[in-house]
């Protein structure tokens, strides 16, 4: 993996490398000083965040270009046996984005072969060759995956968006209705606007042949809860519903 | 920035939503769903401006999602956020540079 990683540092502009499996866990990375593991943990799981939101409006998406003031991201999906795992590269402005792109397509391949090829779990076997790559600059393991369920399977897209938020899910009547809304309230205080798309999901998982109704209104506040990764904030949530 | 219309007459400009950075919508064009587009691009921008932000990248400025189907553009300036879906996919440079123009004139 180390060489597939450097491939890519060698492109003009590139600071840093990342690959991370769905759950933001870091599977392995290079880079500059600065980037040390940490960092790059921190920035795997943002990343991931970001692209499970992507996810359910595009489950098709191979490629997301983030542009900031003083450099870029790049993102490319790699669709491995058992999983998408995903490959970054981190650079200055002076990257040349199509040629990086490009350069991302053949790392991103041959990533896959390593992960088809390797052990019989795609990061045991990242984590094997992190840990032997260790001594060599900037290739790492680090702590597993945080407990966020993963909306990557949603059956969301884009195209299949029809109506205005919450009315999408259909309910029993309206005091269902209402509170649908309150728990999509009660989540925006700790998960941010997203919590109406949470809800939606939600309701899909609990009662996906029926309409929603108050009968189902324990599991589906239990299913948000595990939105919420702070267990205090998923308390007080669960407890804000109970009423 | 702001003028939705003008953003949704670039060629193979398939939709547009306009939004801000706190996921509240505030309209769209031959979108059915601009709430959703619009919390999540939000989201999606919040998350990516924070790995910026640990990375010393500055301040997110647009982000392209690409992929066989469609290419989705998220512009962001001033607190504002303009989703817009490219089909087919190829014309996203396209409609970058369209974009990038718009926002030059309306900021």
């Amino acid at each position: 993996m180390d060489a597939i990683l450097q491939s890519l540092m060698d492109l003009s502009g590139v600071t840093a490398v990342l690959v991370f499996d769905p759950g933001g866990q870091l599977l392995g990375h290079r880079g500059h000083a600065v980037y040390d593991e940490g960092l790059c943990a921190q920035v795997s799981g943002a990343l991931a965040k970001a692209l499970d939101a992507v996810q359910l409006q595009q489950e098709d998406w191979e490629t997301v270009t983030a542009q900031y003031a003083d450099g870029k991201i790049v993102l490319r999906r790699v669709l491995a046996t058992d999983r998408t795992n995903v490959l970054a590269v981190v650079a200055d402005g002076t990257l040349n984005v199509s040629f990086a792109t490009v350069a991302l397509r053949v790392a991103a391949g041959k990533l896959k072969r390593l992960l088809e090829g390797g052990a019989s779990s795609s990061s045991a076997g990242l984590g094997s060759s992190a840990a032997a790559a260790r001594s060599g600059p900037g290739t790492s393991q680090t702590s597993p995956a945080d407990s966020r369920p993963t909306l990557a399977a949603s059956g969301l897209s884009w195209s299949k968006i029809s109506n205005v938020g919450l009315s999408r899910v259909s309910v029993a009547d309206p005091a269902s209705g209402a509170f649908l809304g309150r728990c999509a309230k009660e989540l925006a205080q700790y998960v941010g606007p997203i919590a109406k798309v949470y809800v939606e999901e939600a309701v899909r998982r609990v009662v996906p042949d029926a309409p929603f109704a108050m009968a189902q209104a324990r599991p589906l506040v239990e299913d948000l809860a595990a939105q919420i990764e702070d267990a205090d904030d998923r308390a007080a949530f669960q407890k804000s519903l109970a009423k | 920035m702001a003028d939705l219309a003008s953003t949704a007459r670039i060629p193979n400009v398939a939709s547009a939503v306009l939004g801000d950075l706190a996921g509240g919508f505030h309209d769209a064009i031959r979108e059915g769903d601009g709430e959703a587009v619009a919390s999540v691009a939000a989201f999606v921008a919040s998350s990516l401006a924070r790995a910026g932000e640990e990375l010393g990248l500055g301040a997110v400025r647009r982000v392209a999602i690409v992929g066989e189907q469609r290419a989705v553009v998220v512009a962001l300036s001033g607190g504002v956020v303009v989703t817009v879906r490219v089909e087919p996919p190829g014309a996203l440079g396209a409609v970058e540079k369209a974009l990038d123009a718009s926002i030059g004139r309306g900021g």
